[in-house]
């Protein structure tokens, strides 16, 4: 006969079972976590808005599985898009304004030079799983707007990224996932710090505002 | 005092790259005679990666770097991920100098400059190669809660360092070495 301390007992660990159980029946969920260095660059002379819109700052990524033997994915950036983007841009520009609101939607703000709009296009993964390749992969492609004070586009832009973590032994799909997008928004500051001032309506911009004296920056 | 240091510098990376626990080669190991001292200067030793079917284990770059700092108390080295964070975003697969001659372009970076100039990175080491595990037995299987199981497999590693000079911006050394092994796994 089971007492009434007994269940007590074993109603909460039942409970953890079952929502293990459960837990693994569902989707194999990632929240990308890292830490992202600053520049190591120059700023540029320019007082630059960023304005991270509700489906970057929320970015997920959904794979539902394609057969029994593999299992749904949800990578989830969003949190971790902030954090390099916020780190980066504060490095490469002499000041960075985090703006509240859509650019265009309210009152301009006249200290600024330009505002930035970034958006995550496309994101895909592949594990060893199916590739047969004994690495991890996240491949994103990024779209920029690059827009004046009231709204106006000065520039926009597509730019790849791409990460890729070795097989290890005890780890999970789930860290190594984790690790090639920490590796992939590793690329996308890399690329985006080098490449900047190379994308010809930027570029112009910045002639036209005597940041660039004439040939190109880093 | 220099050339021998030069050369436990380049015997160091020989012998962790041989030190694996495995049978292994040095197919090739040259290196120019060098003409002054570490002083106290320091060593960074960084993965290749950039193919795109294998990548040099972090792991394995750190234990390469273990083992130099070891055998010769007198280098010091600096940690991969603390040289990449600190010289991000110039050393990531997509940016990093392919070629001794890219270092100047690298240099023309006046905070790149002052960085390098901060660490007193006197020598890099590139490491390529990867290792590749094939002919396993036994059932190990893994999750979020950890490994349970037993294993064996064989492992072939394939590994090349080449040896920077970074203020002569020249390659002054080489060694490429094979092994082979089977670990045995019983979480």
């Amino acid at each position: 006969m089971i007492s009434a301390d007994s269940m007590r007992r074993f109603t909460p660990l039942a409970i953890a079972a079952i929502l293990a159980i459960l837990a693994g029946c569902g989707p194999a969920r990632v929240v990308v976590q890292g830490t992202f260095p600053p520049p190591l660059i120059e700023p540029l002379p320019l007082t630059m808005g960023v304005w991270f819109g509700d489906d970057f700052a929320g970015h997920e990524f959904f794979d539902e599985a394609k057969g029994k033997k593999e299992s749904s994915w949800i990578v989830s950036t969003g949190a971790a898009q902030v954090q390099m983007w916020d780190t980066l841009l504060r490095g490469m520009f002499r000041k960075l304004v985090l703006l509240q609101a859509k650019p265009g939607t309210g009152q301009p703000d006249p200290g600024l030079d330009a505002i930035l709009i970034p958006h995550v296009e496309e994101l895909q993964y592949a594990i060893p799983a199916h590739t047969h390749v004994k690495v991890y992969e996240i491949w994103m492609r990024y779209r920029f707007e690059l827009v004046t004070p009231d709204g106006k586009p000065i520039a926009q832009w597509t730019m790849p990224s791409y990460g890729k973590t070795p097989t290890a032994l005890l780890q999970t799909d789930q860290e190594a996932v984790n690790l090639a997008a920490v590796m992939a928004l590793r690329d996308a500051g890399a690329n985006f710090a080098t490449h900047f001032s190379r994308v010809p309506a930027v570029r112009d911009w910045l002639q036209e505002k005597g940041v660039l004296p004439g040939a190109a920056a880093p | 005092m220099r050339a021998r240091s030069i050369r436990n510098l380049l015997l160091c990376v020989g012998t962790a790259l041989l030190s694996a626990c495995v049978t292994s080669t040095v197919d090739q190991m040259v290196f120019n005679e060098p003409t002054d001292g570490i002083g106290d200067s320091s060593v960074v030793i960084l993965g290749r990666r950039h193919s795109s079917d294998y990548e040099t284990e972090p792991d394995f770059v750190s234990c390469v770097g273990e083992h130099i700092a070891a055998a010769d108390k007198s280098i010091r080295v600096i940690s991969e991920l603390e040289f990449l964070n600190a010289l991000y975003p110039w050393f990531e697969p997509r940016t990093a100098p392919l070629h001794p001659a890219d270092i100047e372009r690298l240099l023309q970076q006046k905070p790149v400059a002052q960085k390098m100039a901060a660490l007193k990175v006197e020598y890099m080491i590139w490491i390529d190669g990867s290792t590749e595990s094939s002919g396993g037995s036994g059932s190990l299987a893994c999750s979020l809660g950890g490994c349970f199981g037993f294993g064996t497999w064989t492992n072939d590693s394939n590994y090349e360092a080449t040896i920077w000079d970074f203020t002569d911006q020249a390659e002054v050394g080489h060694v490429n070495t094979s092994a082979s092994g089977s670990p045995t796994c019983l979480p």
